[in-house]
């Protein structure tokens, strides 16, 4: 049996002239580690170019698209008149809206820029409350600072938005997560009594909406659209058209429900009541500077009578005393002779 | 809704009340583009302050039956439902005899 030696080997002879094995994806890895990290997306790229900043809900969407222009609607035309239009036939709908383009021209040819439009109802609720609890600011937040715009400057601090970041509060459009959480939780909390148009907001809607707020062209479109006493339909002899079958009959399946005159609702009286102002908005001025410059004449005659009383007084007396002294000397001739 | 054996349609409501007036505009908004033709029909509106006026809305059936609707517990399904079971029954006379 030969002896069982343990030969032992210095260790510096195992590891010899061999490096330790380490193996090669290792290596790499703490190759890797040693080198300072890339960095990660620097903070100052924006993940959304300015043009296309995140939407909370899927932009590509014509609800979406929809929304967003009811919304630029509601807050470019401050007078917005509200019909609800049963079945009229597409007949019926081209006459009525040659008829009103023609009696909007008559009143202003520059001003008749007015648009008449179907609407989806749920769709311009929805941009109501947009519209109506959520102001931006625009001026004060500065949109100048977005980060992809090539007019910020590449010192200008801004801030880091993530994709998962959607709701920054650096994407204050009308389609932001922020808007519109903002204007549901203010729509629940502060919804002011009597300033509501959402009962209106069912069934069959159009929009007859104007760029300006002016009583003439609002007199002009309800003559045509919804005629009553105060606003008659024009006659047969001087507009035949507007007394054909297919206008009569589609006229009276519109119905006027309610207006909105610069963020106040009013109702079919209002309406007519805003039609009815004399003169327009110019008509409204003359008649307040008339009061004021009224007032003012009044004011002057009062302090005026006062100096011209004692005129007056004074003037009787001295007449009253040449008078006298005329008799005197008439008397004093009459002695002498 | 079967709109046929219609003759006459009498409304008066408010659209500033967020139930009855919704259900009238409905109903009227289901009414056929040649309704006018075909029936009498009466619309009267209410302004905002007297939204809560009780709204009417009474019908008229070409026997001669008249429906009285309340506005205040029925919804426009409820309506329709009505006026169909009074007009299949006319429509069934229709049928026999013709």
């Amino acid at each position: 049996m030969p002896p069982r030696l343990r030969f032992r080997l210095p260790s510096s002879q195992v590891g010899g002239g061999r490096a330790p094995y380490v193996c090669i994806q290792c290596r790499h890895a703490s190759l890797a580690s040693t080198i300072t990290p890339a960095p990660t997306i620097h903070p100052t790229i924006a993940h959304y170019p300015p043009n296309q900043p995140p939407s909370h809900k899927p932009p590509e969407y014509r609800k979406s698209q929809l929304h967003r222009q009811y919304q630029s609607l509601l807050r470019s035309s401050p007078l917005i008149l509200i019909f609800q239009h049963n079945n009229l036939k597409a007949t019926e709908w081209t006459g009525i809206r040659r008829e009103l383009s023609n009696a909007l021209r008559k009143v202003d040819v520059e001003l008749a820029k007015d648009g008449k439009e179907i609407i989806q109802t749920g769709i311009l609720a929805s941009a109501l409350k947009v519209v109506e609890f959520w102001e931006p600011k625009y001026e004060a937040d500065g949109q100048a600072a977005h980060p992809a715009s090539p007019a910020t400057d590449t010192s200008t601090a801004v801030q880091d938005a993530r994709p998962d970041d959607a709701a920054e509060p650096i994407y204050t459009h009308g389609l932001s997560r922020l808007a519109w959480s903002t204007a549901s939780r203010n729509a629940k909390t502060t919804r002011p009594p009597g300033s509501d148009l959402t009962p209106l907001l069912s069934g069959p809607l159009a929009l007859l909406t104007f760029p300006t707020t002016s009583p003439q062209h609002l007199a002009a479109a309800l003559s045509i659209l919804a005629p009553t006493k105060e606003f008659p339909a024009p006659k047969r002899k001087v507009n035949a058209a507007y007394h054909e079958k297919a206008v009569q009959d589609g006229i009276a399946k519109l119905m006027l429900l309610g207006a909105r005159v610069e963020g106040r609702v009013m109702d079919m009286a209002g309406t007519r009541w805003v039609g009815g102002i004399k003169g327009g908005m110019e008509g409204l001025r003359a008649q307040l500077v008339g009061m004021l410059s009224g007032v003012g004449a009044q004011v002057t005659t009062i302090l005026e009578a006062a100096g011209r009383t004692l005129w007056v007084t004074v003037e009787g007396r001295r007449g009253m005393l040449e008078d006298e002294e005329k008799a005197k000397d008439k008397s004093g001739e009459q002695k002498v002779e | 809704m079967l709109t046929k054996y219609l003759t006459g349609v009498t409304t008066a409501f408010s659209p500033f009340n967020a139930r009855s007036g919704k259900t009238v505009r409905n109903f009227l908004a289901l009414l056929p583009p040649n309704a006018r033709s075909t029936m009498a029909i009466d619309v009267k509106m209410f302004g905002q302050s007297d939204a809560q006026k009780p709204a009417t809305l009474s019908l008229k059936f070409k026997d001669g039956k008249e429906l009285q609707l309340d506005l205040e517990k029925m919804k426009i399904k409820d309506i329709q439902v009505e006026v169909d079971r009074h007009s299949r029954i006319l429509r069934r006379k229709d049928e026999l005899s013709g």
